[in-house]
């Protein structure tokens, strides 16, 4: 199946919560960010959550990071976790914030911000398209993105942007999905199935693009 | 240094040296004949030593220019008036790296500083250096250091605090005197050592000269106290801090001569040309402490009140103060630049100093107030800036630093800020923890390199 090279810019979206994050913020407190607004975009109901009030803390279960988000008329994201939260989740930042043990303290607390942070993903199509619009003003990346999909529904193709350069992706669908929202680690989903076809500097470019979508630096 | 040694007919190797961008000093042997066939044309070195961290891996983030593709080779090109005798059977030379097109590779950290003190010399100015060393020495060995995951070490020479004193046991002494010899072996002219701040800490002093002789004799001090560490069962540590204890540094210190002439000497305090030296190099401050600081670790030094300068600040004598103007003297009238931490580039950092005093002289900045009072815990809305104080803060300064940009080239900037955001990166989520004094993620990436 092929896709129109033209690619329509995505929805205008309005934030119903604002979720802000502290100044200089280290990686998993951008992500969070990120991935908290949009969810709220997506119409998750945090706006019940944050009604009620509270703190969760998030930690990874492999590396010292942690976060802690606490929830308002503004859901605000920092760094560390200074004092008691009202919730703690301990998840797994390579595969979408899943939790690794059980919740503790207020536990719809937890499962809320868990549900949040684990929304479905858009479609692969979707995603590739709003990626790549918000990666043009990185310095070197390549004009044109080619995707080939792998999944049960045979192969698919959609090619976004226009120009001389063009960098290819290869990869199941949710895969893909994931990649491009930035809920996947590019460099990670390298050695997930992932292929790509280029040169070493897009490859370079490519991890600056992924930083972009998934921490927005 | 060719002056004081030459190469030998007994030689059987040639170590090739250079640093890559972390300042590491790397190389690799090779034979005479090699040596001899290569000598002017220079050898290939893979241009991936100026993508790989200091855990090997492939720094990624960056768009590469041209000259940087897929894994392409660049030509290292000995000078040959560093060649010396390093120990029987092997000599050592320094070399810069170049494009198959004959031109210097811009992100060359030698290259950097001969462009700059070239750019001087336009002006009819002659720049003179010098550098305090610091580093910490353990009882240890290196194997047992690695062993301990570099915690929980002995300092040599005891566990008291120091600065000045000569109770130093003579396990220390010994180091350092061998140290001092191998440095006078290899022709490196030192001025003094002695203890310093902290257990184990020491501050050796390499003697002024021009930046480039300045910053290969600063490289290989550090090869050198690594080797007689090793030679002696202990180990030698430059990070910024090795311990959650005190940080360590190195200040560089710079003068202007103009036909041996000290400029920088002026009857009644600063002269004019060091106005505009303070003002360049407090004007490209910021954005200069994403390359003197360059690790994660750098900026744990930054504590009020414990050495290193804290505030964008100058001042006469002041030693409180980011840049300390010594006056009074034509002999020693000089500007010491106290940013640096000990895991600095050596080549960067002169390159760093220089590109301020440059765009000072050029640009006739003058500086801000001097400060009299302590620069440390300053109010903040006294109008001092606070030096930034995070990895990505002083990224980001650099980034946006029109003056640096002018004068370490777009490229280096551009190469330099990815790279650091890569560390920034890896640090974050590979297992270094910001909450903790030292974590140890740090001391396994910094404690051995650069």
């Amino acid at each position: 199946m092929s896709a129109p090279t033209t690619v329509a810019p995505p929805p205008v979206r309005q934030e119903l919560v604002h979720v802000a994050i502290e100044d200089d913020a280290a990686p998993l407190v951008r992500q969070l960010g990120r991935t908290l607004r949009e969810a709220v975009l997506a119409g998750h109901p945090l706006d019940e959550l944050s009604r009620s009030g509270g703190t969760v803390a998030v930690r990874s279960h492999d590396t010292p990071q942690a976060a802690t988000i606490t929830l308002g008329a503004t859901i605000e994201v920092s760094g560390g976790v200074l004092a008691e939260p009202d919730a703690t989740v301990v998840v797994d930042l390579h595969d979408r914030f899943a939790a690794t043990e059980e919740p503790t303290g207020d536990a719809v607390l937890a499962a809320g911000v868990l549900r949040a942070l684990r929304r479905p993903l858009p479609h692969w199509r979707e995603a590739a398209a709003r990626f790549w619009q918000e990666t043009r003003a990185i310095p070197g990346i390549p004009d044109v993105l080619v995707v080939h999909v792998t999944g049960p529904d045979g192969p698919e193709e959609g090619r976004f942007g226009e120009g001389a350069t063009a960098y290819e992706v290869t990869g199941p669908a949710d895969l893909l999905a994931g990649v491009f929202t930035g809920a996947d680690d590019f460099l990670a989903a390298l050695g997930a199935g992932l292929q790509v076809k280029g040169t070493l500097s897009q490859l370079s470019v490519m991890t600056a693009a992924s930083w972009k979508v998934r921490f927005d630096v | 240094m060719s002056e004081t040694s030459t190469a030998t007919s007994t030689r059987k190797a040639v170590r090739l040296e250079a640093t890559n961008h972390e300042g590491s000093l790397l190389g690799k042997n090779v034979s005479p004949a090699k040596f001899e066939a290569g000598k002017d044309s220079g050898f290939a070195f893979a241009d991936i030593l100026f993508a790989i961290d200091l855990s090997n891996e492939i720094v990624l983030g960056d768009a590469f220019p041209d000259w940087r593709g897929n894994l392409y080779d660049i030509a290292m090109v000995p000078d040959l008036s560093t060649l010396v005798e390093w120990k029987p059977g092997l000599d050592s030379v320094i070399g810069d790296y170049w494009l198959k097109d004959g031109s210097p590779v811009p992100i060359c950290p030698r290259n950097l500083v001969k462009r700059l003190v070239a750019r001087l010399t336009e002006h009819g100015y002659t720049a003179t250096v010098a550098v305090e060393i610091e580093a910490t020495l353990f009882e240890e060995s290196v194997q047992e250091a690695r062993g301990k995951g570099y915690r929980d070490l002995t300092p040599l020479g005891g566990s008291t605090g120091a600065t000045y004193h000569l109770a130093r046991s003579s396990d220390w002494v010994d180091y350092m005197e061998a140290v001092v010899a191998r440095l006078d072996q290899v022709g490196i002219p030192w001025e003094a050592w002695t203890d310093e701040a902290a257990p184990g800490q020491t501050e050796l002093n390499l003697a002024p000269t021009d930046p480039v002789r300045l910053a290969d004799g600063w490289a290989r001090t550090r090869q050198v106290m690594r080797e007689v560490a090793f030679e002696q069962g202990h180990t030698v540590s430059f990070m910024a801090k090795p311990t959650a204890g005190f940080g360590q540094g190195a200040h560089i210190n710079i003068s202007l001569q103009r036909d041996g002439v000290n400029e920088y000497f002026a009857e009644d305090g600063p002269s004019e040309l060091m106005r505009h030296s303070v003002g360049g190099l407090l004007a490209t401050m910021a954005g200069a402490t994403s390359v003197v600081m360059p690790q994660i670790t750098s900026y744990r030094r930054l504590v009020d009140l414990t050495g290193p300068p804290t505030t964008v600040s100058w001042g006469v004598n002041n030693k409180t103060a980011a840049v300390r103007a010594i006056t009074g003297h034509p002999k020693y009238s000089r500007l010491e630049y106290r940013l640096p931490g000990s895991d600095v580039n050596p080549y960067l950092a002169l390159a760093a100093v220089l590109a301020g005093v440059l765009a000072g002289v050029e640009g006739r900045i003058e500086p801000p107030a001097e400060v009299t009072d302590m620069a440390w815990c300053l109010p903040e809305d006294c109008g001092v800036e606070r030096i930034p104080d995070t990895m990505s803060k002083a990224g980001a300064a650099l980034a946006a630093d029109p003056l640096l940009r002018t004068y370490l080239g777009d490229e280096f900037v551009d190469f330099w800020v990815a790279s650091r955001r890569w560390e920034w990166m890896e640090f974050h989520t590979k297992g270094g923890d910001p909450n903790a004094s030292l974590s140890e993620w740090e001391s396994t990436r910094y404690f051995e390199l650069p």
